[in-house]
């Protein structure tokens, strides 16, 4: 009898962990985000009638269809270029995955110190008397700029986490298979789309699933360089509960975040499964 | 150590119930300030024979120990240091003394403090910290004054500085060196919204946040729309105008004195402080008042002591270098040492001496304090920024300002209040 309980006492500690610092926040969210003097909806009603909501959504996706992108196809020319195994490629490997161990606010104060008016560029710039005075890249006037700075950050701080998923992927491919291709005189071209993508895809995949709900949840670098010059939703989330101090409408942001992000791993894990594992199951 | 501790308690009992002076303060908490303060009471101590023991408080504790003391009949705290807003309302609920008849000798407090230290007749508290927010000014700008405003004017505050002479002049500065020299703290952690709602509203329609959707605030909307084709395009990532001052990026800018502070420490001879522009209504500008009040039913002898030391030349001199809130007393200005601080406390002074002041205080809304500030700020990015129509944003957004009042019960700040 004693020995029923034995494996519910086991995980017993992880389950408090999960309710208390993960279920009970996720309840509390929904409580508030359905609670307002204006009904049950009067949270999302007022959040769809603003024009902000609908220009953080725009922003974010905008941000996730640039930077995203952009990550997969460095990362796979580096998987690529590392994977040639040419000598010092591990300093090579060392040096590309610097960023991992940097946070989004740290990455963001360096981009920082680069492109502020008195920032490297700049003095790099004036005593190569290039230009008179300083190159603004932030501010409301400035925003496109604001826009491209953000987005070579990112990219800059989580390419090395796509490159790593993916060179782990390029060197678990079985070399069989390649030089039986070899023996059959396949074009590098050939090898590349036939094989090497075909057994790429489950990494990529995971990459892509990993790199997007990121950048639906983009806050640190954008906050910090740009302020609510672009507006994105977990930047508004953040504003509607320190600034406005309106908790209700704060937890229905994150709720709509939690909306998108689903949509986007379902349409994900159902349109880019991996053909050939399809037959396996 | 046990022992040690247990002396220490009894210390601090026996200090709270038999100390001469009972000072609780809401101001001066952070370390230094308060290291700062002990040394000078001690000093006094030592030189007048009466033992002040400094208490910090927070507001709320204050008030509910005030309101319990005095409910008992039993004033130990016989000495209070708070912010003007929360004074009035400890004054409302019968808290603080009437100091009327409190005289003392060779002292002219600035006229323009001591009115808002009346209420109903009675005067509740004797102005002891004053701080603003002023323009910087670097004299390179002065060669570059619209017809009709002189370097006086400007210095001084008459009824030249309008803001339409800061437009020209801005303007002028524009066509003539080719840059956008005017500049604003819009930075996320900028106080642009001070400006917004305690300088520039008032000003033009005589109110912080009643006219906040008038035909009067439409027009000031327009003339911001003007004066921003000559404000420098960075000032929404400036969160203090020191640096970019000191970069020479701007010739002339807004700020709170403490954050101007820096740009004119160090190089005292390249700014002046100058009071800010007035509109059609006045000279709006937010003055930032902490008073010394006396609690119901305590003795006036001591406390009043502690207030004449307080407010002495030398004690607001110190507390200007010390701390950087600014004299309120007319004759503490004169000795002020020369440098930054006599360069910052002239702007102050010749700011709150004009004769068109309409001073702002700022609203205590409470949970409701960063919506309203928020909503200053969003009008000001959907007018000037995103060129909407400023008549149909502040009819929406007016609405919301009011029902803040309405929701959290604050009384009206100065200058709305003086409107009825």
């Amino acid at each position: 009898m004693r020995r029923k309980w034995i494996p519910f006492l086991l995980i017993l500690p992880a389950v408090l962990y999960l309710a208390v610092l993960m279920g009970y926040p996720l309840f509390e969210t929904f409580r508030l985000a359905f609670t307002s003097n204006e009904g049950f909806f009067g949270n999302f009603r007022r959040l769809m009638e603003s024009g902000e909501f609908w220009n953080a959504m725009k922003n974010t996706l905008l941000l996730t269809a640039v930077i995203v992108p952009a990550q997969l196809i460095l990362a796979l020319g580096l998987a690529f270029f590392v994977n040639w195994k040419f000598r010092g490629y591990t300093m090579i490997l060392y040096f590309i995955a610097i960023p991992l161990a940097l946070s989004d606010v740290t990455a963001a104060l360096m981009s920082y110190t680069i492109f502020s008016p008195n920032g490297y560029l700049n003095k790099v710039l004036m005593s190569l008397n290039l230009i008179e005075r300083p190159l603004y890249f932030f501010g409301y006037m400035f925003k496109a700029r604001e826009f491209w700075v953000i987005a070579l950050t990112e990219i800059w701080r989580a390419t090395p986490l796509v490159f790593i998923i993916i060179l782990a992927g390029l060197q678990s491919i079985n070399r069989e298979y390649l030089e039986a291709a070899d023996l059959f005189g396949f074009s590098r071209w050939k090898k590349f789309t036939k094989i090497i993508l075909p057994l790429l895809k489950p990494s990529i995949m995971s990459a892509l699933l990993l790199r997007t709900l990121f950048a639906f949840q983009i806050f640190g670098v954008v906050w910090l360089l740009a302020g609510r010059d672009i507006p994105v939703l977990a930047g508004e989330t953040y504003y509607w509960y320190t600034f406005m101090n309106d908790p209700k409408m704060a937890s229905a942001y994150a709720l709509v975040i939690a909306l998108v992000t689903i949509i986007v791993s379902w349409f994900y894990i159902t349109f880019l499964r991996a053909k050939h594992l399809e037959g396996a199951r | 150590m046990r022992k040690w501790l247990l002396f220490m308690v009894i210390l601090a009992v026996v200090g709270v119930v038999f100390g001469k002076v009972n000072f609780a303060s809401t101001q001066m908490t952070p370390a230094a300030e308060r290291e700062f303060m002990l040394n000078k009471l001690a000093e006094f101590s030592k030189s007048s024979g009466i033992d002040v023991e400094f208490l910090n408080f927070e507001y709320p504790q204050l008030f509910s120990r005030l309101q319990a003391e005095i409910r008992a009949g039993r004033t130990t705290l016989n000495l209070v240091a708070d912010l003007q807003g929360n004074l009035y309302i400890m004054a409302s609920e019968g808290l603080l003394s009437d100091l009327k008849d409190l005289k003392f000798e060779g002292k002219t407090f600035i006229e323009t403090l001591e009115k808002f230290a009346y209420v109903n007749g009675e005067k509740i508290f004797v102005p002891w910290l004053q701080a603003t927010y002023v323009m910087a000014v670097n004299k390179k700008a002065f060669d570059y004054l619209p017809r009709g405003l002189s370097r006086d004017d400007v210095i001084k505050g008459t009824e030249k500085w309008t803001y339409e002479a800061l437009l020209e002049w801005a303007k002028n500065i524009y066509e003539k060196t080719g840059q956008p020299l005017l500049g604003f703290p819009i930075g996320p952690k900028g106080l642009w919204h001070r400006f917004l709602h305690g300088y520039i509203y008032p000003s033009f329609t005589g109110a912080q946040a009643l006219k906040f959707d008038s035909v009067r605030a439409v027009e000031m909307w327009n003339y911001l729309k003007e004066l921003f084709k000559y404000v420098h395009p960075a000032s929404s990532t400036w969160d203090g105008m020191a640096d970019p001052l000191l970069r020479e990026e701007v010739w002339i800018a807004w700020d709170h004195t403490a954050r101007l502070k820096p740009a004119i420490v160090e190089k005292p001879d390249a700014f002046v402080a100058v009071p800010v522009p007035r509109g059609p209504m006045g000279r709006g500008y937010i003055i930032v008042l902490v008073g010394l009040a006396i609690p119901k039913g305590a003795d006036f002898e001591e406390p009043a002591k502690v207030i004449d030391y307080l407010t002495s030349s030398e004690m607001q001199v110190e507390i200007l270098k010390n701390v950087g809130f600014f004299p309120v007393v007319q004759e503490a200005v004169g000795a002020v040492p020369e440098g930054a601080l006599k360069v910052l406390a002239e702007g102050v002074i010749n700011q709150s001496a004009t004769k068109d002041s309409v001073v702002s205080f700022i609203p205590s809304l409470g949970p409701k304090s960063g919506e309203f500030t928020e909503t200053y700020r969003m009008a000001f990015t959907r007018i000037v920024f995103q060129g909407e129509d400023p008549a149909k944003v502040v009819k929406e957004l007016g609405e919301r300002i009011r029902w803040m009042f309405k929701e959290t019960g604050a009384e009206l700040p100065e200058p709305d209040a003086s409107l009825f």
